[in-house]
């Protein structure tokens, strides 16, 4: 990639902007820079998705993320609670990919020419998207922080033990079991109150 | 065996026997300073039942109030407690933290579950609750033969001082505790269920305590009989029988389990009948055992398995001999080969 014939502007602009021009090269990428403005709009993109890779920040700016950000978050909700979060975030990320590079392909005529280029934005958009659905679900976790992420680790074993005991029979059993056959010394006050906080909704 | 060595012996069984009864009668301990200086403490050879008896007194007359905190496998479940009690009568409040909101109240053995969800309060009447001081006191008591008690050292639970005191069983068939008395009253600030190998399977501890809390008998009181916006259910009709009764025995009872209570509950659909749960209850003192026997029914019944929920394990299987099939679910906070056993020794008389 790094010697090769440049032979579109995008790709010289891209080349310029990963710093890999000199000499005449360079000179000429910056002269079509000033004189074209498609080359401009490059350059700002090029710019923008590595600022969205290194820094999640610059990424929700505009009604196109803010509606993409919205439609992420329903998906997230009608998500089964205890799947873990990344695989949420594969979801999403192979979800949105589609809608987002049928976009690119339809709306930017540019990078038409170029298969290579097709990839490269392909690529990006998922990249960003992938920062975007991260920087969200992290958004999300944020207000509870630590304790909401515990809770999605503990929820399958939690789940699990539920799962269990599911069967609404043997929760009945269980239920019988704590209500009159809790017989021991060592009931009061701790078996009593165990009962009581750890008690299963049998009802 | 000689001379000397029938000396030493005799002299270390005098001593033993002799310990307790000197304890006895030593006046409570009083108040030391919390710099923890680690003294030789008599309170090391206080025999379990003693030990017992201080943990159920201390939980009997105080007041207090705290946060409790249920630690079984990966999951936690932690509720706000009140204690109260004027020499006769008790009541406490368990207001659930986590899952779903509930407001348990306790009245002696008389127990109210409040579920704002479903707005319906469930009453109900907790026999096992008001036996335990007898079980001590009755002369077969099996707590002394198969448990022993020490102490093992002292540590700090929600900012008490306690003595920590490893319960261990004689044998394989039951668990081992680990209990912190709070020094000064003994109340059980945290206590720990430990498999054989030593292993947690439960805890309940508090992890936030006020002792002598200026908790209000007649404002919990209130709160208790308050039902209203609530559909009060009384738990389903419990009819008391024997097991003999019912035609069922046990042919190889497991040591240390007493049987004590039988029951017959309705089943699912609230009917008595041939569709009830019989109920057989045993216990060794410290832990229970619950054997459910039911007329199996190939749509309801099923499959076999063994669960298994902090210290609670749980055997279900299918029972046959000639007279009948039934289906068998024996539930106790033992380990499994208890389970196992009482439902290999469990007969049909008839």
């Amino acid at each position: 990639m790094m010697t090769q014939q440049v032979s579109t502007p995008d790709e010289l602009v891209s080349a310029l902007t990963d710093g890999e021009l000199r000499g005449e090269a360079f000179v000429k990428s910056v002269q079509w820079l000033e004189e074209s403005e498609e080359a401009r709009a490059s350059w700002h993109a090029y710019h923008l998705v590595g600022d969205v890779l290194r820094s999640g920040e610059m990424a929700a700016t505009g009604a196109h993320d803010a509606a993409f950000v919205a439609r992420l978050r329903s998906r997230l909700q009608g998500e089964v609670q205890f799947v873990h979060t990344e695989h949420a975030i594969d979801l999403e990320v192979s979800g949105a990919r589609h809608e987002r590079v049928g976009g690119i392909n339809r709306h930017d005529v540019a990078n038409d020419a170029s298969f290579r280029w097709k990839l490269v934005a392909g690529f990006a958009s998922v990249a960003a998207v992938a920062v975007v659905g991260w920087q969200l679900v992290a958004g999300v976790n944020a207000p509870s922080g630590a304790p909401q992420l515990a809770q999605v680790e503990l929820r399958p074993a939690e789940m699990q033990a539920q799962v269990m005991i599911r069967d609404p029979q043997l929760d009945q059993l269980l239920a019988a079991h704590q209500q009159s056959g809790g017989i021991s010394a060592l009931q009061m006050p701790a078996g009593f109150l165990r009962n009581a906080t750890y008690d299963r909704p049998a009802r | 065996m000689n001379f000397t060595f029938f000396c030493r012996h005799l002299l270390a069984s005098a001593l033993v026997v002799a310990a307790p009864f000197g304890l006895a009668q030593a006046p409570a301990m009083p108040a030391r300073p919390a710099a923890g200086v680690p003294t030789q403490s008599p309170t090391s050879q206080r025999g379990i039942s003693e030990w017992l008896l201080r943990m159920h007194e201390a939980s009997r007359n105080r007041a207090y109030m705290g946060t409790l905190v249920v630690s079984s496998g990966g999951s936690m479940a932690s509720s706000r407690i009140w204690h109260v009690c004027d020499g006769e009568q008790q009541i406490e409040r368990v207001e659930s933290l986590s899952g779903l909101p509930r407001s348990t109240f306790r009245r002696n053995d008389q127990v109210i579950t409040f579920s704002p969800q479903t707005r319906v309060a469930v009453v109900e009447k907790r026999e096992s609750l008001g036996l335990f001081p007898n079980l001590l006191k009755s002369p077969d008591s099996a707590i002394d033969q198969f448990y022993t008690a020490r102490q093992t050292g002292s540590a700090r639970v929600a900012g008490f001082e306690a003595d920590v005191v490893h319960i261990e069983p004689r044998d394989k068939l039951r668990f081992a505790y680990r209990v912190w008395s709070e020094k000064k009253s003994g109340l059980v600030v945290k206590l720990q269920t430990l498999d054989g190998q030593g292993q947690m399977l439960e805890e309940v501890a508090f992890s936030e305590l006020q002792l002598d809390a200026p908790v209000s008998m007649d404002k919990l009181s209130r709160m208790m009989t308050n039902t209203e916006g609530y559909k009060v259910e009384s738990s389903s009709e419990l009819h008391k029988t024997t097991a003999a009764a019912e035609g069922w025995q046990l042919k190889s009872p497991v040591p240390g389990f007493k049987s004590m209570s039988c029951l017959r509950r309705p089943a699912a659909g609230g009917m008595a009948g041939p569709d009830s749960t019989l109920q057989w209850i045993f216990s060794d003192g410290l832990a229970s055992v619950s054997l459910f026997i039911e007329v199996y029914e190939r749509r309801r019944h099923g499959p076999e398995g063994l669960t298994a929920m902090g210290a609670t394990h749980t055997l279900a299987r299918r029972w046959s001999d000639n007279t009948g099939e039934w289906w068998l679910t024996v539930v106790g906070e033992v380990p499994l080969q208890t389970l196992q056993a009482f439902a290999q020794g469990l007969e049909r008389k008839k």
